[in-house]
């Protein structure tokens, strides 16, 4: 199960690739946003694998859980384990908690997976430069897939609908899509199932909160 | 079971880490309410505009006023979680059309209130540039850099950063006490008089101009509430903060207003403030303290405008961002830039902050009488409005939903708030020609508060024609930015 999607590329690589330079590694977005829309793609992993989905529960949106295989891959095994200790949690809670770690853990993922050099040390001068990509092209490439299926109206797979919606969800269509074709987007996030549709919904508002609240 | 629950859960701490406590809130709120612009700003003008000494215990007055009216608020606070919190509250309790035209009213009255801050930060800037230059520019080009500034920091989403704000303040309280304190040892001829807290002296003609002014000077304190998803313990901080930051505010004011008048002479401080405007602040301590402290006053003085135009800037574009979100506005208006700020809120506030400062500049109007104090009165009857509507929004969400609060919390206390407030808006009403500074028959003080009805109009009929065509728009109003979740069906 876990395995189909170890064979392809995994949601939070691609959505880390799309909300990084891919030159430079630098963080297109803000980091507290980066950090939601990350969070979001960790639990999209769970959900894509078949270990997690939403649900109500005590009146608010929850997270279930459906099956507490190993997910074989430390980040997603890291979030469901928390998932497991405490089930009690919102949604948002979920994102937010995750948001502070999501995109140094999947960075880490992806240095481990040769995606990513590691960072250079941290002079006593300047802040440690972010972790930059071992191939432009590889690090392109998430963008691009999306960009030539929404340029050519063509559907894009299950996951790759959940990266789009969550590109969306973070405020990123404007920065790395071409062509923001608003029936095209509506389109991807209707034909994701509920659970999905929740995930990238629960991202936006995330992201708004993040957006309105002082800090 | 027990076991388990007394286990600190990961998750809580660690999200807890990056939240706020009392402290924070308290400087957050203050820091809008921007102390010394009120001190050196409003207060003086109040004294020249109103022709009433009352003014200090219009403060303490107003002051005991919201804090009735935050025990309603902050216990809604617990039950209904948002960012908007004035519009949000009466969707719930008085309906989603109330809710919007709440926020049509909330976003005229705080761009009111801080464009008028362009009028003041030209004025108070002018003579530092020219004790430094040896000439000025005219205010409204020194209005037009600080709303660069302003509209560029918005976009890149810079909230003065807490500790900057902490220290800006910290000094500004510094500098109203000190002042306060000096006052107090040079008393005039006339020596110490109590009589500004006497009620015969607030209770005369100019009443209602007097309580316009102390009510936009304490606009800010409502945004505790919005916090309370960034607190470490909500049901606590929030309502500990908000009755500290009134508190602070109140008696801050008032015992400021008063001491003003000791070096002077309660009965020559209407006569000083006319002459003086806001130099009459800074006259005492320049004359006693000398040059280089006056001088850091009126820096900061200018420093304390700035953090309320950002803060005022901010509010008003996540605003305009949240009701984007919910789609009660256009969708665009819920936008976020690769920095994360409400974009296109933020551009929409500053657009209507250069219109109203080219117009001042075309027109030659003054900008502290006529852009600060007016606008300021006029952002203020607003504040007010959205206070009563409220209050009564308090008690109808809790007659309509279940509850453990008690009686007061839930009843008296909003009760309570609603007539005062509504005696105040009243007051406010018959004094707007003096507010205004215009002949008691002039048409202009029935067309300003006319706006606001006419805002009020627009923003239920907006709510009707959302319920009729798009009831998926209408069901989330209130909902801010978890607008964006349906539901799982």
């Amino acid at each position: 199960m876990a395995k189909d999607h170890l064979s392809g590329s995994l949601l939070a690589n691609d959505l880390y690739f799309v909300l990084h330079n891919d030159r430079t590694g630098r963080m297109r977005l803000h980091p507290r946003v980066t950090g939601l829309g990350l969070a979001g793609a960790v639990l999209g992993e769970l959900m894509l694998a078949g270990h997690i989905t939403a649900g109500i529960a005590a009146g608010e949106v929850r997270l279930a859980l459906v099956n507490t295989h190993p997910t074989g891959d430390p980040v997603t095994q890291k979030a469901l384990d928390h998932i497991i200790a405490e089930p009690s949690h919102s949604f948002r809670t979920w994102l937010q908690f995750l948001g502070q770690s999501a995109p140094a853990d999947v960075g880490s993922r992806m240095i481990q997976a040769g995606l990513l050099h590691p960072p250079a040390r941290r002079s006593w001068l300047r802040a440690a430069p972010p972790p930059t990509p071992v191939d432009p092209n590889t690090a392109m490439w998430p963008i691009g897939r999306l960009n030539l299926a929404v340029e050519r109206r063509e559907p894009l797979n299950e996951q790759d609908n959940v990266l789009l919606g969550l590109v969306s969800a973070a405020g990123g269509a404007r920065v790395v899509l071409w062509d923001q074709d608003p029936d095209y987007l509506a389109h991807a996030t209707a034909a994701l199932p509920v659970h999905l549709r929740e995930l990238v919904a629960q991202t936006e508002a995330a992201v708004g909160d993040a957006v309105i609240s002082r800090r | 079971m027990s076991v388990k629950q007394e286990r600190p859960s990961a998750v809580s701490s660690a999200l807890a880490k990056d939240r706020l406590g009392i402290p924070s809130v308290v400087f957050f709120v203050i820091s809008a309410a921007a102390p010394l612009t009120v001190v050196a700003g409003s207060v003086s003008t109040a004294y020249a505009a109103t022709d009433v000494v009352g003014v200090p215990l219009g403060f303490l007055l107003i002051g005991a006023i919201l804090a009735i009216f935050a025990v309603g608020y902050v216990t809604m606070a617990r039950h209904v979680v948002n960012a908007g919190a004035f519009y949000a509250y009466t969707a719930k309790g008085l309906g989603r059309p109330v809710g919007v035209a709440t926020a049509w009213v909330a976003l005229l009255a705080y761009n009111a209130l801080q464009i008028g801050l362009y009028g003041a930060v030209g004025f108070a800037a002018e003579p530092l540039i020219k004790a430094w230059f040896g000439s000025s520019p005219p205010w409204w080009v020194i209005g037009l850099v600080f709303w660069a500034i302003t509209g560029v920091l918005g976009l890149m989403r810079v909230d003065v950063n807490g500790k900057i704000l902490a220290f800006l303040l910290i000094t500004e309280i510094a500098v109203v006490l000190v002042f306060d304190f000096v006052g107090l040892l040079n008393p005039a001829s006339v020596g110490f008089s109590l009589n500004v807290f006497n009620p015969g002296e607030l209770f005369v003609g100019g009443l209602g101009a007097v309580i316009a002014t102390c009510v936009a000077s304490f606009s800010g304190f409502e945004s505790s509430v919005v916090f309370a998803e960034e607190t470490k313990d909500p049901r606590r901080t929030v309502p500990m903060a908000t009755y500290i930051s009134l508190a602070v505010i109140s008696i801050l004011y008032a015992f400021s207003a008063w001491a003003m008048t000791v070096p002077i002479g309660s009965d020559k401080i209407i006569q000083t403030a006319k002459e003086l405007g806001p130099n009459l602040y800074f006259a005492a301590p320049k004359e006693h303290l000398g040059e280089t402290i006056a001088t850091i006053a009126s820096v900061l003085f200018v420093t304390s405008i700035v953090a309320a135009l950002i803060a005022f800037h901010n509010t008003i574009s996540r605003y305009i961002f949240a009701l984007g979100r919910e789609r009660v506005l256009p969708a665009a208006f819920g936008h976020t830039s690769a920095t994360g700020a409400p974009i296109v809120g933020s551009l929409t506030q500053t657009v209507i902050g250069v219109i109203v400062i080219i117009i001042y500049a075309i027109y030659d109007l003054d900008p502290f009488l006529q852009l600060f104090f007016v606008f300021g009165s006029f952002g203020g009857l607003g504040v007010l409005l959205m206070l009563a509507a409220t209050s009564a929004a308090v008690i109808a969400y809790f007659i309509k939903t279940p509850n453990n609060e008690n009686v007061w919390r839930t009843k008296i206390a909003p009760g309570l708030a609603f007539v005062l407030l509504l005696v105040v808006i009243a007051l406010v009403m018959v004094n707007f020609d003096t507010v205004l500074g215009v002949p008691p028959d002039s048409v202009l003080r029935w067309i300003l508060p006319a706006i606001f009805v006419v805002a009020i109009g627009f923003g239920l009929a907006w709510g009707a024609v959302l319920r009729a065509r798009k009831p998926d728009v209408y069901a989330t109003i209130g909902m801010g930015a978890q607008a964006a979740v349906k539901g799982i069906k």
